[in-house]
């Protein structure tokens, strides 16, 4: 009751918050596709690449998010935005690359042999290929890794509340500093359910842009 | 027209380098089946993927209608050239009919062109009510049904040159029978220059103007399917054709080859039967056609006709199956097992006599096509 109490007189902030957290977060798994799904396409026709380009992105999601907080702020202080929503967000960034490029290459990767040796065959261009074949073949799983990531990242702002990025993990850090057990809740139930909603939009994305025949496929399969 | 000339692959260098086809020369004759046949490992499919650059010459030249495919793009000599392969590779995310449309979309067709060129393919490859295949998944169609697309989407171009890297070879036995018959029919239309890799000596015989038989990256013999049965180059293609060689023979000549064009002991249907035996009693022979009509309605024995008056159709046996000039010697000689006979009508598509095969015949025809070989 406390908590449904806190949110009700502290409705303004608490949608502020919440648009914080969205923005953050969107913006960061906009970047992060922009970057890992063309890297995870690249590597498919690089091998040698590959295992080098996952390896670092493995690295990466190792490094504890406070850690990476700690070890981006001499360098980004440089240009005066060692605090707040840049390093936030490029921290989310980084942190998306793993499950984006690694679904990407895999989902490219095991489109098969005979698909990709009938299309070369016929006279594809590796592009028109990729256009044409693989990419719609891949996009349910490169989504997945897009889904994995939004919803890795909504856990991952709220931490970053304390660097000064804002969203709804303000709620949560400052509950914690007074000992304000209603406040920590609210802003827990939030990041919790933002999470939950963007998972289940993710999902009917998926269902939405994966191409009839692929679904058919994926039925005639099981 | 396809020519190798001393085309060579190596893959790999030094130490590990495997010669995968090593200076084979041979030419594809327009508007011909050539199957590429052995054993695995032995170069056929590297000599298809050749053809259209999948893979690129180690040394040699292969010409299509005198010109290098080198100097030719690699992917504007792919689209010119149908390619259907056993895995079928039929793109999921498209419906059958963007499948088949894939190449002439990239030769930028209009779309009418390609909506009709889609219907006319969809029923050449029997996919019919065309309606009811067009807008459907290849997940949904059975394994048959999936290859005849892929044969179609090969010809959708309309392309002089057919690569097909045993197209039939992932279908059962007895849609396989089927479809090789319908695209045997088709071909016999079209007239495709094809090369048709394939490890199966009976598909070869069935499908190939000529067979090319490879082994261990060399071509070992060029010739027609009967030349390859009939006089085996070396021990290799001897045993590769099989010991039961002079049945697969059977299985290319037709009946047309062996027939009795003009059969002396036959009788028309309206005479009486004491006239008939006296025919037959003159001639010495123990049974006889009747023939009405110019068409055959069954035969008859002396024994049939004795102390008879009537006329001889209506004392004659019936024929319980007939034959046609272009039928196998194959099916010829198990009809005749299968309904003890010794000798079957050969009539044309309306029914007409014309002619009789008999195991006699056969028997002699094989060993004719055999003389060479056994007088060396």
């Amino acid at each position: 009751m406390d908590v449904w109490n806190f949110l009700v007189d502290n409705w303004d902030q608490s949608l502020y918050l919440t648009w914080e957290h969205i923005w953050i977060v969107g913006l960061s798994v906009l970047i992060a596709t922009c970057i890992g799904v063309p890297l995870g396409i690249i590597i498919t026709k690089h091998e040698n690449l590959a295992k080098r380009v996952i390896n670092t992105a493995n690295i990466f999601m190792t490094i504890p998010s406070i850690a990476l907080f700690g070890l981006m702020l001499p360098v980004l202080s440089t240009f005066g935005e060692g605090l707040g929503k840049v390093p936030a967000v490029i921290a989310l960034v980084l942190y998306s690359q793993l499950p984006i490029i690694r679904n990407t290459y895999v989902a490219i990767h095991n489109v098969s042999n005979p698909v990709v040796n009938a299309a070369r065959g016929m006279g594809m261009t590796n592009w028109q290929r990729l256009k044409e074949v693989e990419i719609p073949i891949a996009v349910p799983v490169i989504l997945a890794g897009l889904r994995t990531a939004a919803v890795m990242n909504i856990g991952i702002a709220a931490i970053a509340a304390y660097i000064g990025a804002g969203g709804l993990g303000v709620y949560i850090q400052q509950g914690i500093d007074r000992v304000y057990e209603a406040m920590i809740l609210s802003g827990a139930l939030l990041v919790s359910v933002f999470a939950i909603l963007v998972d289940a939009l993710m999902s009917l994305l998926e269902s939405a842009i994966t191409p009839k025949g692929i679904k058919i496929q994926r039925k005639m399969g099981k | 027209m396809i020519t190798y000339d001393k085309a060579t692959k190596i893959f790999g260098a030094g130490a590990g380098a495997i010669t995968a086809l090593d200076n084979v020369s041979f030419t594809i004759e327009k508007g011909e089946v050539v199957v590429l046949l052995g054993p695995s490992g032995c170069g056929k499919t590297t000599t298809m993927r050749l053809t259209n650059r999948l893979e690129n010459l180690s040394s040699g030249s292969i010409t299509v209608d005198g010109r290098d495919i080198q100097s030719v793009d690699a992917v504007k000599l792919r689209q010119s050239m149908g390619y259907v392969i056993q895995e079928i590779g039929l793109f999921p995310n498209k419906t059958i009919a963007e499948n088949i449309a894939v190449v002439p979309k990239l030769l930028g067709w209009s779309k009418a062109d390609i909506e009709d060129r889609v219907e006319k393919l969809l029923q050449m490859v029997q996919l019919i009510p065309t309606d009811s295949y067009r807008d459907r998944y290849p997940a949904e169609l059975s394994g048959g049904q999936q290859q005849r697309v892929g044969v179609a989407r090969g010809l959708a171009a309309d392309p002089e040159i057919l690569l097909m890297d045993e197209p039939f070879g992932a279908i059962d036995p007895i849609n396989r029978e089927q479809i090789q018959d319908e695209f045997l029919r088709v071909q016999a239309k079209l007239k495709k220059t094809i090369a048709f890799v394939s490890h199966d000596i009976h598909e070869a015989i069935k499908m190939g103007d000529k067979i090319a038989l490879f082994n261990e990256g060399q071509l070992i013999q060029y010739d027609t399917p009967e030349i390859i049965l009939t006089q085996p180059k070396n021990k290799f293609v001897a045993d590769f054709v099989g010991s039961d060689r002079a049945l697969k023979v059977l299985g290319i000549m037709r009946v047309k080859e062996a027939m009795n064009k003009n059969p002396k002991n036959i009788v028309q249907g309206d005479t009486p039967a004491p006239e008939a035996l006296k025919f037959m009693e003159e001639k010495n022979i123990r049974y006889a056609l009747v023939v009405h009509r110019g068409k055959p309605t069954g035969y008859i024995t002396r024994k049939d006709l004795k102390y008879e008056e009537g006329p001889v159709r209506d004392l004659s046996e019936r024929f319980p199956t007939f034959v046609q000039d272009k039928t196998h010697l194959r099916v010829a000689l198990s009809l005749m097992l299968m309904h003890d006979l010794i000798l079957l009508c050969v009539v044309d598509e309306n029914g007409d006599l014309q002619g009789t095969i008999s195991y006699q015949n056969i028997q002699r025809s094989i060993l004719d096509v055999y003389n060479d070989e056994t007088e060396e």
